[in-house]
Protein backbone atom coordinates (compact mmCIF):
# COMPACT_ATOMS: atom_id res chain seq x y z
CA UNK A 1 0.00 0.00 0.00
CA UNK A 2 2.77 2.22 0.72
CA UNK A 3 4.51 1.73 -2.26
CA UNK A 4 1.11 2.40 -4.11
CA UNK A 5 0.98 5.95 -2.16
CA UNK A 6 4.62 6.35 -3.36
CA UNK A 7 3.34 5.20 -7.28
CA UNK A 8 0.72 8.32 -6.92
CA UNK A 9 3.30 10.68 -6.86
CA UNK A 10 4.80 9.50 -9.84
CA UNK A 11 1.35 10.19 -11.56
CA UNK A 12 0.97 13.87 -9.63
CA UNK A 13 4.45 14.05 -11.07
CA UNK A 14 3.29 14.14 -14.63
CA UNK A 15 0.12 15.89 -14.02
CA UNK A 16 1.98 18.60 -12.47
CA UNK A 17 4.14 18.64 -15.82
CA UNK A 18 0.67 18.52 -17.88
CA UNK A 19 -1.46 20.92 -15.59
CA UNK A 20 1.30 23.69 -15.42
CA UNK A 21 1.37 24.27 -19.06
CA UNK A 22 -0.67 27.15 -20.42
CA UNK A 23 -1.28 24.89 -23.20
CA UNK A 24 -2.68 22.30 -21.27
CA UNK A 25 -5.37 25.21 -20.43
CA UNK A 26 -5.77 26.69 -24.32
CA UNK A 27 -6.32 23.28 -25.44
CA UNK A 28 -8.87 22.74 -22.52
CA UNK A 29 -10.76 25.92 -23.57
CA UNK A 30 -10.82 24.64 -26.96
CA UNK A 31 -12.93 21.94 -25.94
CA UNK A 32 -15.25 23.82 -23.29
CA UNK A 33 -16.31 26.39 -25.85
CA UNK A 34 -16.44 24.49 -29.32
CA UNK A 35 -19.71 23.09 -27.97
CA UNK A 36 -21.83 26.50 -27.17
CA UNK A 37 -20.34 28.19 -30.40
CA UNK A 38 -21.03 25.22 -32.57
CA UNK A 39 -25.03 24.82 -31.08
CA UNK A 40 -25.62 28.94 -31.13
CA UNK A 41 -23.89 29.16 -34.74
CA UNK A 42 -26.22 26.43 -36.11
CA UNK A 43 -29.17 27.93 -34.50
CA UNK A 44 -28.89 31.31 -35.86
CA UNK A 45 -28.30 29.75 -39.35
CA UNK A 46 -31.47 28.35 -39.14
CA UNK A 47 -31.64 24.80 -37.51
CA UNK A 48 -33.84 25.44 -34.56
CA UNK A 49 -35.38 22.57 -35.30
CA UNK A 50 -32.75 20.36 -34.99
CA UNK A 51 -32.69 17.78 -32.12
CA UNK A 52 -30.88 18.38 -29.52
CA UNK A 53 -29.39 14.82 -29.22
CA UNK A 54 -28.60 15.21 -33.05
CA UNK A 55 -26.24 17.58 -32.09
CA UNK A 56 -24.48 15.99 -29.59
CA UNK A 57 -23.57 13.26 -31.57
CA UNK A 58 -21.89 15.45 -34.09
CA UNK A 59 -20.10 17.83 -31.58
CA UNK A 60 -18.77 14.68 -30.25
CA UNK A 61 -17.42 12.95 -33.27
CA UNK A 62 -15.74 16.48 -33.68
CA UNK A 63 -14.64 16.47 -30.29
CA UNK A 64 -13.28 12.91 -30.35
CA UNK A 65 -10.62 14.56 -32.66
CA UNK A 66 -9.82 17.31 -31.00
CA UNK A 67 -9.17 15.08 -27.97
CA UNK A 68 -7.51 12.26 -29.65
CA UNK A 69 -4.90 14.98 -31.31
CA UNK A 70 -4.52 16.79 -27.99
CA UNK A 71 -3.71 13.71 -26.15
CA UNK A 72 -1.24 12.45 -28.85
CA UNK A 73 0.44 16.03 -28.10
CA UNK A 74 0.57 15.18 -24.04
CA UNK A 75 1.88 11.62 -25.03
CA UNK A 76 4.09 13.04 -27.40
CA UNK A 77 5.62 15.20 -25.01
CA UNK A 78 5.48 13.13 -21.98
CA UNK A 79 8.51 10.77 -23.33
CA UNK A 80 10.01 12.70 -26.10
CA UNK A 81 9.65 15.66 -24.08
CA UNK A 82 11.77 14.41 -21.34
CA UNK A 83 14.24 13.69 -24.44
CA UNK A 84 14.42 17.08 -26.01
CA UNK A 85 14.47 19.17 -22.83
CA UNK A 86 17.46 16.97 -21.24
CA UNK A 87 15.16 16.51 -18.34
CA UNK A 88 15.11 12.69 -18.26
CA UNK A 89 18.96 12.29 -17.26
CA UNK A 90 17.22 14.01 -14.12
CA UNK A 91 14.26 11.93 -14.27
CA UNK A 92 16.39 8.19 -14.74
CA UNK A 93 18.24 8.62 -11.64
CA UNK A 94 15.83 8.40 -8.99
CA UNK A 95 15.04 5.50 -6.92
CA UNK A 96 11.80 3.94 -9.51
CA UNK A 97 12.50 1.48 -12.17
CA UNK A 98 12.41 2.71 -15.97
CA UNK A 99 9.19 0.39 -16.47
CA UNK A 100 7.49 2.18 -13.14
CA UNK A 101 8.39 5.76 -14.45
CA UNK A 102 6.94 4.47 -17.99
CA UNK A 103 3.53 3.47 -16.22
CA UNK A 104 2.92 6.91 -14.70
CA UNK A 105 3.57 8.73 -17.95
CA UNK A 106 1.24 6.10 -19.59
CA UNK A 107 -1.81 6.31 -16.87
CA UNK A 108 -1.59 10.06 -16.69
CA UNK A 109 -1.96 10.76 -20.31
CA UNK A 110 -4.41 8.24 -20.24
CA UNK A 111 -5.81 10.31 -17.09
CA UNK A 112 -6.07 13.52 -19.51
CA UNK A 113 -7.62 12.18 -22.21
CA UNK A 114 -10.37 10.69 -19.38
CA UNK A 115 -11.05 14.76 -18.09
CA UNK A 116 -11.12 16.01 -21.36
CA UNK A 117 -13.77 13.38 -22.69
CA UNK A 118 -15.90 14.20 -19.68
CA UNK A 119 -15.56 18.14 -19.51
CA UNK A 120 -16.93 17.16 -23.97
CA UNK A 121 -19.55 15.14 -22.59
CA UNK A 122 -20.92 17.62 -19.87
CA UNK A 123 -20.23 20.52 -22.08
CA UNK A 124 -21.64 19.16 -25.29
CA UNK A 125 -25.02 17.67 -23.05
CA UNK A 126 -25.14 21.23 -21.32
CA UNK A 127 -24.96 23.32 -25.00
CA UNK A 128 -27.34 21.35 -26.61
CA UNK A 129 -29.69 21.79 -23.45
CA UNK A 130 -29.08 25.09 -23.37
CA UNK A 131 -30.01 25.72 -27.11
CA UNK A 132 -32.35 22.97 -28.25
CA UNK A 133 -33.92 20.82 -25.77
CA UNK A 134 -33.99 17.67 -25.34
CA UNK A 135 -37.62 17.41 -26.06
CA UNK A 136 -37.60 15.47 -29.28
CA UNK A 137 -36.54 12.07 -30.06
CA UNK A 138 -33.79 12.04 -32.36
CA UNK A 139 -33.97 8.45 -33.34
CA UNK A 140 -29.92 8.03 -33.49
CA UNK A 141 -30.75 4.00 -33.49
CA UNK A 142 -34.14 2.14 -33.76
CA UNK A 143 -34.39 0.01 -30.55
CA UNK A 144 -32.65 2.02 -28.49
CA UNK A 145 -33.19 5.62 -26.29
CA UNK A 146 -30.46 8.64 -27.37
CA UNK A 147 -29.13 8.65 -24.62
CA UNK A 148 -28.22 4.81 -24.65
CA UNK A 149 -26.94 5.49 -27.82
CA UNK A 150 -24.39 8.72 -26.97
CA UNK A 151 -23.48 6.61 -23.67
CA UNK A 152 -22.22 3.58 -26.29
CA UNK A 153 -20.65 5.90 -28.49
CA UNK A 154 -18.67 7.56 -26.44
CA UNK A 155 -17.17 4.43 -25.43
CA UNK A 156 -16.78 3.44 -28.38
CA UNK A 157 -14.97 6.27 -29.48
CA UNK A 158 -12.87 6.21 -26.36
CA UNK A 159 -11.64 2.79 -27.08
CA UNK A 160 -10.52 4.16 -30.44
CA UNK A 161 -8.46 7.19 -28.72
CA UNK A 162 -6.83 4.51 -26.76
CA UNK A 163 -5.54 2.72 -28.96
CA UNK A 164 -4.20 5.84 -31.35
CA UNK A 165 -2.79 7.75 -28.36
CA UNK A 166 -1.17 4.20 -27.23
CA UNK A 167 0.33 4.13 -30.49
CA UNK A 168 1.58 8.03 -30.45
CA UNK A 169 2.97 6.86 -26.88
CA UNK A 170 4.86 4.11 -29.00
CA UNK A 171 6.16 6.28 -31.64
CA UNK A 172 7.30 8.60 -28.52
CA UNK A 173 9.23 6.44 -26.55
CA UNK A 174 10.77 4.54 -30.00
CA UNK A 175 12.16 7.76 -31.40
CA UNK A 176 12.49 10.07 -28.93
CA UNK A 177 11.14 12.91 -31.35
CA UNK A 178 8.11 14.23 -30.37
CA UNK A 179 7.27 15.78 -33.97
CA UNK A 180 7.32 12.65 -35.33
CA UNK A 181 4.96 10.86 -33.06
CA UNK A 182 2.61 13.54 -32.98
CA UNK A 183 2.69 13.41 -37.11
CA UNK A 184 2.28 9.60 -37.24
CA UNK A 185 -0.37 9.40 -34.86
CA UNK A 186 -2.73 12.27 -37.08
CA UNK A 187 -1.69 10.26 -40.16
CA UNK A 188 -3.50 7.34 -38.62
CA UNK A 189 -6.69 8.97 -37.41
CA UNK A 190 -7.25 10.41 -41.17
CA UNK A 191 -5.78 8.39 -42.99
CA UNK A 192 -7.43 5.35 -41.17
CA UNK A 193 -10.91 5.75 -42.77
CA UNK A 194 -9.24 5.61 -46.46
CA UNK A 195 -7.32 2.85 -45.73
CA UNK A 196 -10.32 1.15 -44.52
CA UNK A 197 -12.16 2.02 -47.62
CA UNK A 198 -9.42 0.40 -49.97
CA UNK A 199 -8.75 -2.68 -47.92
CA UNK A 200 -13.17 -2.75 -47.88
CA UNK A 201 -12.70 -3.78 -51.67
CA UNK A 202 -10.00 -6.54 -51.31
CA UNK A 203 -11.35 -10.09 -51.02
CA UNK A 204 -8.97 -11.42 -48.68
CA UNK A 205 -9.97 -12.94 -45.58
CA UNK A 206 -6.97 -11.43 -43.79
CA UNK A 207 -8.37 -7.94 -44.16
CA UNK A 208 -10.04 -8.72 -40.60
CA UNK A 209 -7.04 -8.59 -38.91
CA UNK A 210 -5.35 -5.28 -40.32
CA UNK A 211 -5.81 -2.17 -37.66
CA UNK A 212 -7.14 0.55 -39.69
CA UNK A 213 -10.51 -1.84 -40.33
CA UNK A 214 -11.08 -1.53 -36.24
CA UNK A 215 -10.69 2.04 -35.72
CA UNK A 216 -14.18 3.36 -35.84
CA UNK A 217 -16.19 0.96 -33.91
CA UNK A 218 -19.44 3.06 -33.83
CA UNK A 219 -20.90 1.13 -36.78
CA UNK A 220 -21.54 -1.53 -34.51
CA UNK A 221 -23.84 0.03 -31.85
CA UNK A 222 -26.79 -0.25 -33.80
CA UNK A 223 -26.05 -3.97 -35.05
CA UNK A 224 -23.65 -3.28 -37.88
CA UNK A 225 -21.37 -6.15 -39.19
CA UNK A 226 -18.57 -4.35 -39.04
CA UNK A 227 -16.40 -2.63 -41.97
CA UNK A 228 -15.96 -5.30 -44.59
CA UNK A 229 -18.58 -6.49 -46.81
CA UNK A 230 -17.41 -9.33 -47.93
CA UNK A 231 -16.30 -10.94 -44.14
CA UNK A 232 -18.53 -9.75 -41.40
CA UNK A 233 -17.29 -9.11 -37.94
CA UNK A 234 -18.77 -8.53 -33.98
CA UNK A 235 -17.77 -6.06 -31.42
CA UNK A 236 -15.84 -8.67 -29.99
CA UNK A 237 -13.65 -9.59 -32.95
CA UNK A 238 -12.71 -6.18 -33.50
CA UNK A 239 -12.04 -5.67 -29.85
CA UNK A 240 -9.60 -8.55 -30.03
CA UNK A 241 -7.57 -7.00 -32.45
CA UNK A 242 -7.78 -3.98 -31.16
CA UNK A 243 -5.94 -5.89 -27.70
CA UNK A 244 -3.53 -7.67 -29.37
CA UNK A 245 -2.36 -4.01 -31.70
CA UNK A 246 -2.48 -2.31 -27.90
CA UNK A 247 -0.28 -5.37 -26.41
CA UNK A 248 2.14 -5.16 -28.98
CA UNK A 249 2.49 -1.33 -28.90
CA UNK A 250 3.18 -1.47 -25.17
CA UNK A 251 5.63 -4.20 -25.55
CA UNK A 252 7.86 -2.16 -28.11
CA UNK A 253 7.09 1.03 -25.65
CA UNK A 254 8.16 -0.85 -22.83
CA UNK A 255 11.09 -2.59 -23.90
CA UNK A 256 12.30 0.67 -26.11
CA UNK A 257 12.44 2.32 -22.80
CA UNK A 258 13.62 0.22 -20.83
CA UNK A 259 16.87 -0.91 -23.16
CA UNK A 260 18.21 1.73 -24.73
CA UNK A 261 21.04 3.89 -23.47
CA UNK A 262 20.43 7.65 -22.76
CA UNK A 263 23.81 8.97 -24.86
CA UNK A 264 22.44 11.95 -25.96
CA UNK B 1 39.02 -3.74 -2.35
CA UNK B 2 38.03 -2.08 0.09
CA UNK B 3 34.48 -2.14 1.74
CA UNK B 4 34.26 1.07 2.80
CA UNK B 5 34.25 2.24 -0.99
CA UNK B 6 31.35 4.16 -1.64
CA UNK B 7 31.70 3.79 -5.09
CA UNK B 8 33.39 0.88 -6.73
CA UNK B 9 33.78 0.32 -10.84
CA UNK B 10 34.92 -3.26 -11.60
CA UNK B 11 36.52 -3.78 -15.33
CA UNK B 12 33.73 -1.58 -16.76
CA UNK B 13 33.36 -2.08 -20.51
CA UNK B 14 30.87 -0.54 -22.83
CA UNK B 15 31.13 -2.03 -26.86
CA UNK B 16 28.93 0.22 -29.05
CA UNK B 17 28.91 -1.56 -32.33
CA UNK B 18 32.42 -2.82 -32.67
CA UNK B 19 34.12 0.40 -31.00
CA UNK B 20 35.20 -0.49 -27.17
CA UNK B 21 34.38 3.00 -25.78
CA UNK B 22 35.20 1.88 -22.44
CA UNK B 23 37.66 -0.50 -21.39
CA UNK B 24 37.85 -2.07 -18.27
CA UNK B 25 38.18 0.61 -16.08
CA UNK B 26 38.20 0.34 -12.12
CA UNK B 27 38.47 2.11 -9.39
CA UNK B 28 36.82 3.16 -5.73
CA UNK B 29 35.69 6.66 -4.45
CA UNK B 30 36.16 6.57 -0.46
CA UNK B 31 33.86 8.67 1.27
CA UNK B 32 34.69 11.86 2.48
CA UNK B 33 36.69 12.23 -0.77
CA UNK B 34 36.57 14.54 -3.88
CA UNK B 35 37.68 12.03 -6.67
CA UNK B 36 38.54 13.44 -9.93
CA UNK B 37 38.16 11.87 -13.28
CA UNK B 38 40.21 13.79 -15.96
CA UNK B 39 40.39 13.15 -19.69
CA UNK B 40 40.55 14.59 -23.28
CA UNK B 41 37.37 15.18 -25.34
CA UNK B 42 36.13 11.47 -26.27
CA UNK B 43 38.27 9.68 -23.76
CA UNK B 44 34.80 8.74 -22.58
CA UNK B 45 34.56 10.24 -19.68
CA UNK B 46 30.66 11.18 -19.51
CA UNK B 47 29.76 7.75 -20.80
CA UNK B 48 31.33 5.67 -17.72
CA UNK B 49 29.97 8.64 -15.36
CA UNK B 50 26.29 7.64 -17.37
CA UNK B 51 27.35 4.07 -16.65
CA UNK B 52 27.43 4.99 -12.95
CA UNK B 53 24.27 6.37 -13.00
CA UNK B 54 22.18 4.04 -15.11
CA UNK B 55 21.66 6.17 -17.86
CA UNK B 56 23.90 3.62 -20.11
CA UNK B 57 23.90 0.15 -19.62
CA UNK B 58 27.32 -2.04 -19.31
CA UNK B 59 28.58 -4.71 -21.98
CA UNK B 60 30.43 -6.03 -19.17
CA UNK B 61 31.73 -4.80 -15.64
CA UNK B 62 29.45 -3.92 -12.94
CA UNK B 63 29.39 -0.92 -10.72
CA UNK B 64 28.64 -0.63 -7.07
CA UNK B 65 26.75 1.92 -5.34
CA UNK B 66 27.48 0.52 -1.24
CA UNK B 67 27.21 -2.98 -1.15
CA UNK B 68 24.10 -2.72 -4.48
CA UNK B 69 24.56 -3.09 -7.78
CA UNK B 70 23.71 -0.95 -10.18
CA UNK B 71 22.71 -3.38 -12.90
CA UNK B 72 21.14 -5.95 -10.27
CA UNK B 73 19.55 -3.46 -7.74
CA UNK B 74 19.34 -0.28 -9.35
CA UNK B 75 17.05 1.64 -7.25
CA UNK B 76 18.83 0.40 -3.82
CA UNK B 77 22.03 1.74 -5.87
CA UNK B 78 20.77 5.28 -7.04
CA UNK B 79 18.98 6.32 -3.94
CA UNK B 80 22.34 6.80 -2.75
CA UNK B 81 23.62 8.88 -5.59
CA UNK B 82 22.99 12.46 -6.45
CA UNK B 83 23.69 13.85 -10.03
CA UNK B 84 24.47 16.48 -12.20
CA UNK B 85 24.64 15.03 -15.71
CA UNK B 86 26.29 17.59 -18.03
CA UNK B 87 24.29 20.22 -17.88
CA UNK B 88 21.60 20.90 -15.32
CA UNK B 89 18.37 21.07 -17.22
CA UNK B 90 15.00 21.85 -15.63
CA UNK B 91 11.72 21.96 -16.73
CA UNK B 92 11.35 25.68 -17.92
CA UNK B 93 7.79 25.80 -17.31
CA UNK B 94 8.00 24.92 -13.55
CA UNK B 95 9.38 27.39 -11.11
CA UNK B 96 12.55 26.06 -9.10
CA UNK B 97 10.66 25.21 -5.88
CA UNK B 98 8.26 23.05 -8.31
CA UNK B 99 11.22 21.45 -9.97
CA UNK B 100 12.27 20.57 -6.55
CA UNK B 101 9.28 19.46 -5.30
CA UNK B 102 9.31 17.44 -8.54
CA UNK B 103 12.52 15.02 -7.96
CA UNK B 104 11.88 15.14 -3.59
CA UNK B 105 8.23 13.07 -4.42
CA UNK B 106 10.40 10.77 -6.08
CA UNK B 107 12.44 9.99 -3.02
CA UNK B 108 9.92 9.48 0.23
CA UNK B 109 12.62 10.56 2.69
CA UNK B 110 12.61 13.69 1.70
CA UNK B 111 10.83 16.29 3.97
CA UNK B 112 9.39 20.04 2.89
CA UNK B 113 11.82 21.24 5.81
CA UNK B 114 14.77 19.10 3.63
CA UNK B 115 13.55 21.20 0.31
CA UNK B 116 13.45 24.62 2.32
CA UNK B 117 16.80 24.08 3.89
CA UNK B 118 18.66 23.00 0.64
CA UNK B 119 17.02 26.11 -1.26
CA UNK B 120 18.97 27.72 1.41
CA UNK B 121 21.86 25.91 1.18
CA UNK B 122 22.14 26.85 -2.27
CA UNK B 123 20.75 30.67 -2.00
CA UNK B 124 17.85 30.71 -3.97
CA UNK B 125 15.46 31.55 -1.51
CA UNK B 126 14.49 34.94 -3.37
CA UNK B 127 14.01 33.73 -6.72
CA UNK B 128 13.02 29.68 -5.88
CA UNK B 129 9.09 30.73 -6.56
CA UNK B 130 10.17 32.08 -10.57
CA UNK B 131 10.00 30.28 -13.20
CA UNK B 132 13.00 28.48 -14.22
CA UNK B 133 13.17 30.24 -17.87
CA UNK B 134 13.90 33.39 -16.02
CA UNK B 135 16.74 32.04 -14.16
CA UNK B 136 20.54 32.44 -15.49
CA UNK B 137 22.96 29.81 -15.99
CA UNK B 138 24.59 30.28 -12.79
CA UNK B 139 21.25 29.46 -10.63
CA UNK B 140 19.84 26.67 -13.15
CA UNK B 141 23.53 25.19 -12.16
CA UNK B 142 22.82 26.20 -8.68
CA UNK B 143 19.33 24.74 -8.91
CA UNK B 144 21.02 21.33 -10.51
CA UNK B 145 22.80 20.86 -7.35
CA UNK B 146 20.18 21.19 -4.78
CA UNK B 147 18.55 18.34 -6.75
CA UNK B 148 21.59 16.35 -6.56
CA UNK B 149 21.97 16.99 -2.77
CA UNK B 150 18.24 16.66 -1.16
CA UNK B 151 18.16 13.35 -0.49
CA UNK B 152 21.94 13.59 0.90
CA UNK B 153 23.70 11.10 -0.69
CA UNK B 154 26.63 9.12 0.01
CA UNK B 155 27.99 9.66 -3.68
CA UNK B 156 27.53 12.80 -5.68
CA UNK B 157 28.51 12.90 -9.07
CA UNK B 158 28.76 15.71 -10.87
CA UNK B 159 29.63 15.86 -14.98
CA UNK B 160 31.58 19.19 -15.62
CA UNK B 161 30.12 21.08 -12.84
CA UNK B 162 31.82 24.22 -13.75
CA UNK B 163 30.34 24.79 -17.13
CA UNK B 164 28.81 27.73 -17.74
CA UNK B 165 29.77 29.43 -13.90
CA UNK B 166 31.84 33.03 -13.19
CA UNK B 167 35.15 32.74 -10.99
CA UNK B 168 33.42 33.55 -7.97
CA UNK B 169 30.57 30.70 -8.84
CA UNK B 170 33.24 28.12 -9.09
CA UNK B 171 35.09 29.18 -6.09
CA UNK B 172 31.93 28.73 -4.10
CA UNK B 173 30.84 25.54 -5.64
CA UNK B 174 34.53 24.14 -4.76
CA UNK B 175 34.25 25.45 -1.04
CA UNK B 176 30.78 24.07 -1.02
CA UNK B 177 32.06 20.84 -2.77
CA UNK B 178 35.20 20.47 -0.05
CA UNK B 179 33.07 20.86 2.83
CA UNK B 180 30.13 18.31 1.45
CA UNK B 181 33.00 16.21 1.93
CA UNK B 182 34.55 16.87 5.18
CA UNK B 183 31.48 17.53 7.00
CA UNK B 184 28.94 15.05 5.33
CA UNK B 185 31.71 12.50 4.37
CA UNK B 186 29.80 12.90 1.17
CA UNK B 187 32.03 11.21 -1.68
CA UNK B 188 32.33 13.78 -4.75
CA UNK B 189 33.19 12.20 -8.25
CA UNK B 190 33.60 14.94 -10.14
CA UNK B 191 34.80 15.17 -14.71
CA UNK B 192 36.03 18.07 -15.91
CA UNK B 193 38.63 19.05 -18.50
CA UNK B 194 39.88 22.34 -16.42
CA UNK B 195 42.84 20.87 -14.97
CA UNK B 196 44.11 23.78 -12.98
CA UNK B 197 40.66 23.28 -10.95
CA UNK B 198 40.82 19.62 -11.09
CA UNK B 199 43.94 20.59 -9.11
CA UNK B 200 42.35 22.68 -6.51
CA UNK B 201 39.51 20.70 -6.06
CA UNK B 202 40.15 16.93 -5.76
CA UNK B 203 41.95 14.81 -3.08
CA UNK B 204 42.30 12.04 -6.14
CA UNK B 205 42.23 12.06 -9.81
CA UNK B 206 42.14 9.19 -12.58
CA UNK B 207 43.17 10.05 -15.77
CA UNK B 208 41.23 8.39 -18.51
CA UNK B 209 42.92 8.05 -22.13
CA UNK B 210 40.97 6.52 -24.81
CA UNK B 211 38.52 4.84 -22.53
CA UNK B 212 41.34 3.49 -20.35
CA UNK B 213 42.56 4.19 -16.77
CA UNK B 214 46.22 5.15 -17.13
CA UNK B 215 47.32 6.59 -14.19
CA UNK B 216 45.59 6.95 -10.97
CA UNK B 217 47.20 9.58 -8.10
CA UNK B 218 46.97 11.51 -5.46
CA UNK B 219 47.03 15.11 -5.38
CA UNK B 220 46.95 15.86 -2.02
CA UNK B 221 49.22 13.37 -1.06
CA UNK B 222 51.84 15.13 -2.92
CA UNK B 223 51.73 18.19 -1.61
CA UNK B 224 52.54 16.74 2.11
CA UNK B 225 55.31 14.70 0.45
CA UNK B 226 57.27 18.19 -0.43
CA UNK B 227 60.09 18.16 2.56
CA UNK B 228 61.38 14.79 1.19
CA UNK B 229 60.86 14.85 -2.60
CA UNK B 230 63.39 16.29 -5.04
CA UNK B 231 62.12 19.41 -6.71
CA UNK B 232 63.24 21.44 -9.49
CA UNK B 233 64.90 24.13 -7.77
CA UNK B 234 65.77 27.79 -9.66
CA UNK B 235 68.35 29.85 -7.74
CA UNK B 236 68.47 33.67 -9.41
CA UNK B 237 72.09 34.61 -8.59
CA UNK B 238 73.84 37.34 -10.10
CA UNK B 239 76.65 35.24 -11.52
CA UNK B 240 75.27 31.60 -12.63
CA UNK B 241 78.41 30.54 -13.94
CA UNK B 242 80.48 30.83 -10.81
CA UNK B 243 77.66 29.54 -9.10
CA UNK B 244 77.85 26.33 -11.06
CA UNK B 245 81.27 26.00 -10.34
CA UNK B 246 81.15 26.30 -6.62
CA UNK B 247 78.01 24.12 -6.51
CA UNK B 248 79.56 21.59 -8.74
CA UNK B 249 79.59 18.98 -6.17
CA UNK B 250 75.99 19.08 -5.28
CA UNK B 251 74.16 16.79 -8.73
CA UNK B 252 72.95 17.91 -11.61
CA UNK B 253 73.23 21.34 -12.16
CA UNK B 254 72.34 23.79 -14.85
CA UNK B 255 72.36 27.15 -16.64
CA UNK B 256 68.70 27.75 -18.05
CA UNK B 257 67.13 31.11 -18.86
CA UNK B 258 69.57 32.73 -16.33
CA UNK B 259 68.84 30.61 -13.72
CA UNK B 260 71.07 28.39 -11.89
CA UNK B 261 69.00 24.92 -12.16
CA UNK B 262 69.21 21.88 -9.59
CA UNK B 263 67.22 19.41 -8.28
CA UNK B 264 67.26 19.60 -4.52
CA UNK B 265 64.84 18.42 -1.16
CA UNK B 266 63.91 21.41 1.16
CA UNK B 267 67.15 20.71 3.28
CA UNK B 268 69.04 20.63 0.60
CA UNK B 269 67.99 23.79 -0.72
CA UNK B 270 69.01 25.71 2.30
CA UNK B 271 72.14 24.51 2.44
CA UNK B 272 73.00 25.56 -1.22
CA UNK B 273 72.11 28.57 -0.53
CA UNK B 274 74.15 28.46 2.41
CA UNK B 275 77.17 27.48 0.45
CA UNK B 276 76.64 30.34 -2.53
CA UNK B 277 76.67 32.92 0.20
CA UNK B 278 79.37 31.86 1.83
CA UNK B 279 81.20 31.92 -1.39
CA UNK B 280 80.17 35.49 -2.06
CA UNK B 281 77.29 34.93 -4.63
CA UNK B 282 74.44 37.33 -4.56
CA UNK B 283 70.86 34.83 -4.22
CA UNK B 284 68.42 37.33 -5.51
CA UNK B 285 65.02 34.89 -5.54
CA UNK B 286 65.02 30.57 -4.81
CA UNK B 287 61.90 29.42 -6.63
CA UNK B 288 60.61 25.69 -6.48
CA UNK B 289 59.33 24.64 -10.09
CA UNK B 290 56.26 22.75 -8.75
CA UNK B 291 54.55 20.48 -11.99
CA UNK B 292 51.32 21.62 -12.17
CA UNK B 293 48.40 18.28 -12.74
CA UNK B 294 48.69 20.63 -16.51
CA UNK B 295 51.97 19.48 -17.24
CA UNK B 296 51.68 16.21 -15.63
CA UNK B 297 48.84 15.58 -17.79
CA UNK B 298 49.95 16.72 -20.76
CA UNK B 299 53.06 14.56 -20.27
CA UNK B 300 50.87 11.34 -19.89
CA UNK B 301 48.70 11.81 -22.42
CA UNK B 302 50.86 13.50 -25.29
CA UNK B 303 50.30 15.63 -27.30
CA UNK B 304 46.20 15.37 -27.81
CA UNK B 305 44.25 18.27 -27.30
CA UNK B 306 42.41 18.55 -23.80
CA UNK B 307 38.89 20.67 -23.55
Amino acid sequence: MKRLGNFMKLIQNENMKIYLRLRTWIMLGFIVLLPPFLSLAFYLAGGENMSGWSMVLIESRILFFLITIFTVVVAADSVAGEFTWGTIKLLLIRPWSRSTILLSKYLSTMLFALFFTVVAFIMTLLANLVVFGFSTDANLAAGMTDVAYIWKFYLMEFVTLIIIVTFGFTMSSAFRSGGLAIGLSIFFLFAGNLITGLFALANKAWVKYVLFMHLDLTSYINGGNGPIPNYPTTLGFSLAVLAVYFVIFNVVSWTVFRKRDVAA
Amino acid sequence: MSQTAVARLQNVTKVIGKRTIIDRVSFEVRPGEVFGFLGPNGSGKTTTIRMIVGLMGLTDGDIYIGEHSIRKDFPKAIVQVGAIVENPEMYKFLTGYQNLLHYARMNPSITKGRIQEVIELVGLQGRIHDKVKKYSLGMRQRLGVAQAIMHRPKLLVLDEPTNGLDPAGIRELRDYLRRLAQDEGTAVLVSSHLLSEMELMCDRVAILQKGQIIDIRSIRGEAENQGTALDEVLFEVDHPDAALGILAGQGEGRIADGFLTLSADRKGIADLNRKLVEAGINVYGIRVKTKSLEDQFLEMTGSETIG
